[in-house]
């Protein structure tokens, strides 16, 4: 996919993110970025995934269930979950220093929330589960890049799960809604909104994460509902496919 | 011959709650997949075969530890699980009114049997078992837990392969770790074997590829001590 | 737990095959593990590489601003190198700020790159005593399967060898290849008794945390070298290993080049 380079003026000017009809990158308004994902490709971790999504690249890691420390923050009936969402600092334009921010603070407690719904901790009393994402290259939608590649990770590593979190936002541009804003359409648009959402066997059953930075009517939220839901199932496929490729060696019954 | 399928968790895997077996969950009536895994159907019976998933203790298995730490009343027991175990005096044979570390001391490895697991996630452990022991020698190989039911294979058709064919002593544990001892050589036989059966636990004909390669590495052998 | 155990079941596995002069993976006790080099795939970054040695796995991107010039030396550029070991990458590494051991390795990766001159920072000055390029080394574990010294000498080596300093961006002119002219390649080895393992892995790792980086250049200089460990080190292994050293860094050297 060609991108259109163009420099957006943060001037006197309006920005113009539509042009003719086309999004800056050339996309459709409910087109995905291209995304790739990948299965299983880390040693140490008990599952993991690499996965990107337009420019967006992240790795997860899941660690569980394991032992917690220390023991005080163990639960008597549940697994902890602990969800850490962290950037490289070179993973955007101006350097950024290491170690948790508050905007990475707050974004790993969204999705913590997320995966504590549909992971079964109560399969595993006194224990943790450990979900951490590092952005390696940020462009937009980093947190539901890495939602992404989280629920692979936890897929892989074994986890017991209700359904799948799939993610994806929606973003106000012009005027018009569209699906899985890039950079400058995060930044110069009039609204974004991230979604998560259970998916159990090829349906959407339930909105596990929403925010919203903006302003939107309520009619736009419901259309922009839809179009995430749109979105999800078609990243859905994909992160099955990304699993399904790492284990199709196994097949077949046994003698 | 029935294709297994590799179902991820929430997928549908049946709608008759009846049927609910491992690795399964109900709700509404509907019968989702809880695990990535292989789906094993049939009339009766519908369950997943885990593919990925740390040890969880179960009473009966037999498991390969470590001693981490040597108490009054026993011995804390690291089994490669989220849940520490414990070895109580009581449960280890031929104390004799010697002293605790003169038994098992720090980092040494067992052969034990989990006796229960309590609402508290304590694991408790007994070596008054024939197969358990002390090990004092030779190697222990670990392996994804998972892929246990295949090294032992059905009713044991595997591992006895190993052994007959190889003449090492094998014992393993549920919890993925497993114990060889015998001549150097057919040992690293055996735990190239396992990596195999570990890789290729799930697919056709694995029997006869193993038979096969066990055969390739033994003239390989003799050739070498000629 | 969970992972300890394996470690200990390794330990004495480890030491019995190398009784007979055998490594657990097959390796000669002075092989290092397969090497790939990736560059420029941060593309946001001014450089980057990933570098996988075996199964260890670490990515370094190199950022560059303009910033102030350190008082003693005006007219230099500034190298500030950083490591995260981040939990994703084993499960013994915590989240928080750098460890000893995070720190360790920063500095020894830093001073194998300052002390061979790799890059002329005399090239990187702005405004003398007012403006220099400042470059921000950041390593980033993604996965320890032992060795991480190395592999994230090497990935900040190449990436600086695929750095173009971003100039048009601060309005200083055109962008300009980062000049590197040196290739400074660091070798690590585990003292196990009477032996030495080269590039030791995780689980040869298990006997004992005792080991020894040399950080040479392309002209056989020593540039850095840290004994890390609580052991003692008799002055022949120590010759022995500086000339090993030196000698298993021109091999390394080679794939640099092909960069």
């Amino acid at each position: 996919m060609k991108e259109n380079e163009f420099e957006a003026d943060k001037g006197e000017e309006k920005v113009r993110l539509i042009v003719d009809g086309r999004r800056l990158d050339g996309r459709g308004f409910e087109e995905l970025r291209p995304m790739r994902i990948e299965a299983g490709i880390l040693k140490r971790a008990d599952g993991s995934c690499y996965l990107e999504m337009g420019r967006n690249k992240v790795v997860a890691a899941v660690y569980g269930p394991r032992e917690v420390h220390p023991r005080h923050l163990q639960e008597p009936s549940k697994a902890v979950i602990r969800y850490r969402y962290n950037m490289a600092p070179f993973s955007v334009e101006e350097r950024k220093r290491p170690g948790p921010d508050r905007r990475s603070v707050e974004i790993s407690k969204v999705s913590r929330e997320a995966y504590e719904s549909v992971i079964m901790k109560e399969l595993f009393p006194r224990s943790g589960i450990d979900i951490f994402v590092e952005v390696l290259q940020a462009d937009a939608g980093t947190r539901t890049a890495c939602l992404n590649a989280a629920t692979v990770a936890l897929v892989d590593a074994g986890i017991p799960m209700r359904g799948l979190i799939t993610s994806v936002a929606v973003a106000k541009v012009d005027g018009v809604l569209v699906l899985d804003p890039m950079k400058e359409e995060d930044n110069f648009g009039e609204a974004d909104v991230p979604f998560a959402f259970v998916i159990r066997n090829g349906r959407i059953e339930s909105i596990a994460l929403v925010q919203m930075d903006g302003k939107m009517t309520v009619e736009e939220m419901k259309r922009a509902l839809e179009i995430a839901k749109k979105g999800a199932m078609q990243i859905y496929k994909l992160q099955r496919e990304a699993i399904v490729k790492k284990y199709e060696a196994i097949e077949i019954e046994e003698e | 011959m029935n294709a297994r399928r590799l179902v991820l968790p929430g997928d549908l895997v049946s709608t008759n709650p009846r049927t609910a077996g491992y690795g399964t969950f109900v709700e509404n009536g509907k019968v989702y997949a809880k695990v990535m895994g292989l789906m094993d159907k049939t009339d009766n019976l519908v369950r997943i075969i885990p593919l990925k998933g740390r040890y969880i203790p179960s009473p009966g298995d037999v498991v390969i530890g470590i001693v981490r730490e040597v108490v009054s009343n026993g011995w804390n027991v690291d089994i490669n699980s989220p849940y520490p175990a414990f070895l109580p005096t009581s449960e280890k044979p031929e104390m004799k009114g010697r002293k605790m570390n003169d038994i098992l001391d720090m980092d040494d490895a067992i052969i034990a049997r989990v006796v229960a697991i309590d609402p508290k996630m304590k694991v408790t452990l007994t070596m008054r078992d024939k197969v358990c022991r002390p090990i004092r020698f030779g190697r222990v190989v670990a392996i994804n837990p998972t892929r246990v039911p295949r090294v032992i294979g059905k009713k044991g058709s595997m591992i006895k392969l190993l052994k007959n064919e190889l003449g090492v002593q094998i014992v393993v544990g549920q919890n993925g770790l497993i114990w060889l001892s015998g001549d150097r050589k057919k040992v690293d036989i055996v735990e190239e074997a396992i990596y195999k059966i570990e890789k290729e636990a799930h697919t056709e004909g694995l029997t006869d590829r193993i038979t096969e390669f066990i055969k390739k590495r033994k003239e390989g052998l003799q050739n070498e001590r000629k | 737990m969970g992972e300890e155990i394996l470690m200990d079941i390794k330990k004495d596995y480890v030491l019995s095959r190398l009784r007979d002069g055998e490594r657990i993976d097959g390796r000669r006790l002075d092989e290092i593990r397969p090497i790939e080099i990736e560059t420029n795939i941060i593309s946001k970054a001014e450089g980057s590489a990933l570098v996988k040695l075996g199964d260890t796995q670490v990515m370094v991107g190199i950022k560059m601003q303009p910033g102030e010039p350190f008082p003693d030396v005006p007219d230099r550029g500034v190298i500030i190198t950083n490591a995260e070991l981040v939990p994703l990458a084993s499960p013994t590494f915590e989240a928080g700020p750098p460890d000893e051991i995070s720190i360790e390795l920063a500095r020894v990766v830093d001073r194998g790159i300052r002390e061979s001159e790799a890059v002329d920072l005399m090239k990187l000055c702005i405004e003398e005593g007012e403006k220099v390029w400042m470059i921000f080394i950041d390593i980033h574990a993604l996965d320890d399967d032992g060795n991480l010294i190395d592999a994230s000498a090497l990935a900040a080596i190449a990436a600086l060898l695929n750095t173009t300093v971003p100039a048009e961006r601060f309005g200083l002119g055109d962008d300009f290849p980062l000049p590197v002219r040196n290739l400074p390649v660091a070798i690590t080895s585990l003292i196990v008794g009477e032996r030495y393992l080269i590039d030791p892995t995780r689980d040869e790792m298990s006997v004992g945390h005792k080991l020894i980086t040399i950080t040479s250049d392309k002209n056989d200089n020593i540039v850095a070298m840290q004994k890390s460990g609580s052991y003692l080190l008799s002055e022949q292994k120590f010759y022995e290993l500086i000339d090993v050293s030196v000698e298993k860094a021109k091999e390394v050297r080679e794939l640099l080049k092909e960069i």
